[in-house]
């Protein structure tokens, strides 16, 4: 039965088997570099985490609060549709769609990212418990800073496996001889 | 040579049979690439697809794969 999923499905992995704008991506070093874009648009999200605690609740903070958003978000979307098509989706697709290799890279870069992203969790549980600690007993977080950390850590435990798998590619074989 | 190096002939064989990666892949059910990852051994499959690569080129296992380089062509020619 062809329903709208497998449909979607279909057009995702055909989309991801693109060879328009491959000079950007086929090479070790474009790729790190991409991968790198999207590093950098996480630490903006994290910089307006940042800016959220320090400076809310203030208006000047809600501006810079959303210009930070707005360019992490213009460097994040095309680096990571590009980054998915260089790694042929072997984090985005679904398991069934990619061989034994593919699996076993997925697998690979999933371990390297849940380490760093506990690596974060303890760095973020830390600073948490020194500010608060350091502010005395009624302090509490602001809203606005919990939202935006929500966001980051959520992209951030997202995208990470995708960033891991991009920097380890070896470049790949010609297509066809 | 690290100590899991798996060696392999498939680029002979699909060289001599005429047939593209993507028609070998799309025959093993594989990613095209995972062939040309095979050809220059920065990949050792499973004992399956080992197994099924040799049943579509239709000879046994050790033509396809060794634990050991393969001799060049007219290396071992007697003189």
């Amino acid at each position: 039965m062809n329903t709208w999923k497998e449909s979607w499905r279909q057009t995702r992995a055909e989309v991801l088997e693109r060879q328009e704008g491959r000079h950007w991506y086929s090479t070790r070093g474009a790729r790190r570099l991409i991968a790198a874009a999207v590093v950098l648009s996480l630490v903006l999200l994290w910089a307006d985490v940042a800016l959220s605690w320090a400076d809310a609740p203030s208006e000047d903070a809600d501006l810079s609060d959303f210009a930070l958003l707005a360019l992490s978000m213009v460097i994040y979307f095309p680096a990571v549709t590009l980054l998915n098509i260089a790694t042929r989706g072997v984090v985005e697709m679904s398991e069934r769609n990619l061989d034994e290799r593919q699996i076993g890279e997925r697998l690979r870069t999933v371990a390297v990212a849940h380490q760093v992203t506990t690596g974060i969790l303890a760095v973020l549980y830390v600073t948490a418990l020194v500010a608060g600690s350091s502010r005395g007993p009624d302090y509490s977080m602001p809203a606005d800073a919990i939202v935006s950390m929500a966001l980051a850590l959520l992209l951030t435990h997202f995208v990470l496996p995708l960033i891991v798998s991009a920097w380890r590619l070896p470049d790949p074989p010609d297509d066809d001889d | 040579m690290s100590a899991e190096d798996v060696y392999n002939r498939i680029s002979v064989l699909r060289a001599e049979r005429g047939i593209s990666r993507k028609d070998l892949a799309a025959a093993l059910g594989v990613h095209y690439q995972t062939i040309g990852y095979l050809e220059r051994g920065e990949y050792s499959p499973s004992l399956f697809l080992a197994m099924r690569i040799a049943e579509h080129f239709e000879v046994p296992l050790e033509v396809v794969f060794s634990l050991k380089p393969f001799p060049r062509l007219g290396s071992g020619r007697v003189s």
